[in-house]
């Protein structure tokens, strides 16, 4: 009744994916054999070192003015445009096929790469970090608020070209009202994904605490690693906090 | 007043005209009810009379100004002198009564003050009065999406009047609503009609509501005008042709 002849064909069809990207990736369980070496590795991670604290707390600050700055430059950007990529909002055919091209340019490359390149021309430090950051959600932030207005309730936006409001302004006081809870929503989502994505450019010598931890890695510092782990997990899930009170006071 | 010219709409891919050659004219007093069943034309009819919708051929004149002669800037000076109600109200979700009020007034006023909400102490007195006059007083401060039915429409009413408008069209304004409250509603409409010397029009499913408050009555059947005259001729036979369908053809009963 629930299964039909189909059904085989594609467990089949998924059993050999999974055996051949188990193949690809070198998947081996007997590797915990020497699961003891792992233990090892991490009571050197404990006790925590809080000696250099002070200065771990000011690089997660440049961590999250690094995000939010990057996230809320990149929202700024991409309100405006998301109405010409929109097709009941976009002034002409022609604008809305370009603009969304180039939105999905920008989200099509990835922020390590900006990343890359940034720091490679502008020096290292947090504000090529900034501009990976903004340019890569310019792209994603564009593409959802563009669908958030297309799928907002037209009738507003009829009744404010029926009391004889100029038509790019109905366009903005009927739609935005409607679509901010999500926009609000989806930006503090990338302010989170921001946040995990400036550690990624700290590696790669765009600062933050992202840059300490990969420091003291690398350095066998396992002791501040522990603490900058905890500090990370502690920034993401506070901004995580913030983010759904805001919801629920708009909301 | 508004007159119309052999109008007719076809939508795209569609073989029938939705709006097939009709033929009218209205005069400041009038209080026109539109008569048919779904998808007989009205909503279209009601939409090209301020522009919302364009006709493939035809014409509206305003004042003897062919409204789909004008550009952009031009209709919409004819569109701030037609108020309009909606079947879905069409309020601004998120603001307040009285902001969505206030914007009966954005055809008048600059872009640069609607987007600052700059208003003028009269506008928002008159909004105040507007908005007592429609009983929402109490409700004033409140969050459109928190008031019922007849509520929300009543802002959508006040809407309309903070345009001082010469017309008021109604897009099917009480098919929504329970038939006490469209009673009520009815009531204000007319009462507003008689105050300001209105042309109203308005879209109606129920044949009882529109004898009891029209002046005039118009049946649309699948896009053809198949009646236009005083309430009173509207008869048995008449309601019969306007609402049932072909001997050979089920379909849905209409509400009285």
């Amino acid at each position: 009744m629930w299964f039909k002849r189909k059904n085989i064909g594609t467990v089949i069809v998924l059993i050999i994916l999974i055996y051949i990207s188990m193949r690809l990736t070198e998947f081996d369980l007997s590797k915990f054999k020497d699961f003891r070496n792992m233990i090892d590795f991490l009571s050197q991670w404990f006790p925590m070192d809080y000696s250099k604290l002070p200065d771990m707390i000011e690089d997660s600050f440049e961590t999250l003015a690094l995000a939010f700055l990057g996230s809320f430059l990149g929202l700024l950007i991409a309100l405006p445009i998301s109405f010409t990529a929109a097709w009941n909002t976009a002034p002409s055919k022609w604008i809305y096929h370009s603009s969304r091209f180039i939105l999905s340019f920008m989200r099509s490359i990835p922020e390590i790469v900006l990343g890359l390149i940034f720091l490679t021309a502008l020096s290292l430090g947090p504000f090529p970090a900034v501009l990976a950051i903004m340019f890569h959600n310019i792209g994603v932030l564009g593409k959802l608020i563009s669908e958030l207005i297309e799928s907002s309730d037209p009738g507003p936006q009829e009744a404010m070209k029926a009391v004889g409001a100029k038509k790019g302004f109905a366009y903005l006081f009927s739609i935005i009202p409607q679509i901010w809870p999500n926009v609000l929503s989806h930006y503090f989502y990338r302010f989170e994904v921001a946040i995990r994505t400036s550690l990624i450019l700290g590696f790669i010598g765009g600062g933050g605490i992202g840059q300490r931890l990969f420091n003291d890695f690398k350095t066998f510092q396992y002791s501040s690693v522990s603490l900058d782990v905890l500090i990370i997990m502690v920034m993401v899930i506070a901004v995580d906090l913030f983010g759904s009170h805001v919801r629920k006071r708009i909301i | 007043m508004l007159e119309i010219k052999d109008l007719s709409v076809r939508f795209q891919g569609n073989k029938d005209d939705a709006l097939s050659h009709i033929n009218l004219s209205f005069e400041k007093g009038e209080f026109v009810c539109i008569l048919g069943k779904s998808g007989a034309g009205k909503s279209t009819f009601i939409r090209c009379l301020n522009g919302l919708q364009k006709p493939t051929t035809g014409e509206v004149y305003w004042n003897n100004h062919s409204l789909f002669d004008m550009n952009e800037e031009q209709l919409r000076k004819i569109r701030r002198e037609m108020g309009m109600i909606f079947q879905h109200f069409n309020l601004v979700p998120r603001l307040t009564v009285m902001q969505n009020v206030l914007t009966g007034t954005f055809g008048y006023r600059s872009t640069f003050k609607n987007l600052l909400g700059l208003f003028s102490a009269e506008e928002i007195n008159r909004a105040k009065e507007t908005i007592e006059d429609v009983g929402l007083t109490d409700q004033i401060n409140r969050k459109v999406e928190l008031l019922s039915g007849g509520q929300k429409q009543r802002v959508g009413i006040a809407r309309a009047l903070l345009q001082q408008p010469k017309v008021f069209l109604g897009d099917e304004p009480v098919s929504s609503l329970d038939p006490g409250t469209s009673n009520h509603i009815f009531n204000l409409i007319q009462d507003i009609h008689n105050q300001h010397q209105l042309l109203t029009i308005i879209n109606v499913h129920d044949v009882h509501l529109a004898k009891r408050y029209a002046t005039r009555l118009i049946a649309l059947k699948d896009g053809k005008m198949i009646f236009d005259g005083r309430p009173e001729e509207f008869d048995e036979e008449k309601f019969h042709v306007t609402y049932h369908a072909a001997s050979n053809q089920l379909d849905e009963l209409p509400v009285h």
